[in-house]
């Protein structure tokens, strides 16, 4: 059976350390091991029984050989039910398809996300200090220098609010 | 006195706010908004560095 070889197949504690679920999928993963478990050991356990019933032994014994007969009968015309899985298993193959897809997706926005991170780290770890930086540096890495600059010029005002509070100046006045 | 013969004292005048125009312009365009870029890239990192 396709089903039984594929779960079979599963590692079930690389599963949970190397996608590195927590808490409530964990539980649920474990449970449905659990359930998976019980289901195979109770197949193995009844496919060991015996299939065969002995009605020349029951016919000896019995009085009562129409109820063997009835029996009998019957369990020739027994057909295991069975049923039409193919459906849920398309159902879960293309749930996985997406799993996977969304997944997939998922990676490439992660990639994206950690190279711009670490262009952002290698571009702090190689920052120079502001001692060695020039105005015209600061002022392309913050546009907003240069439009207040306009700003204060064409108001005609050669000072900055704020600056005299920080700084002082070297005015004797 | 040279600089009450009328060429001469129309000549300093002239001069004087030609350079004076000269002054206040290169002032207001070039020397100034530097300052001002300066003391506002300064007053930008002091923000930065909090």
């Amino acid at each position: 059976m396709a089903a039984r070889s594929a779960a079979l197949k599963v590692d079930w504690a690389k599963i949970t350390t190397s996608l590195g679920l927590r808490g409530q999928t964990v539980a649920g993963l474990q449970a449905f091991k659990k359930r998976n478990d019980d289901v195979r050991r109770k197949v193995q356990q009844l496919s060991e029984l015996p299939t065969t019933v002995d009605f020349a032994h029951y016919r000896s014994v019995l009085k009562n050989q129409a109820v063997v007969d009835e029996i009998e009968k019957r369990f020739t015309a027994f057909k295991p039910a069975t049923y039409d899985v193919s459906r849920q298993l398309k159902a879960i193959d293309v749930f996985e398809a997406e799993a996977v897809k969304n997944a997939e997706a998922t990676k490439q926005k992660v990639d994206l996300e950690l190279k711009d991170l670490e262009k952002t780290l290698a571009n702090i770890e190689s920052a120079r200090p502001f001692e060695e930086l020039t105005v015209d540096e600061v002022a392309a890495a913050e546009p907003s220098i240069d439009e207040k600059t306009a700003k204060l010029v064409s108001k005609g005002r050669w000072s900055v609010p704020g600056y005299k509070e920080k700084f002082g100046d070297l005015s004797v006045l | 006195m040279p600089q009450l013969v009328p060429f001469y004292f129309v000549n300093e005048i002239t001069f004087t706010f030609i350079i004076l125009a000269i002054t206040v312009y290169i002032l207001s365009k070039y020397i100034l908004p530097r300052f001002v870029r300066l003391f506002l890239s300064r007053t930008f990192i002091s923000k930065l560095l909090g």
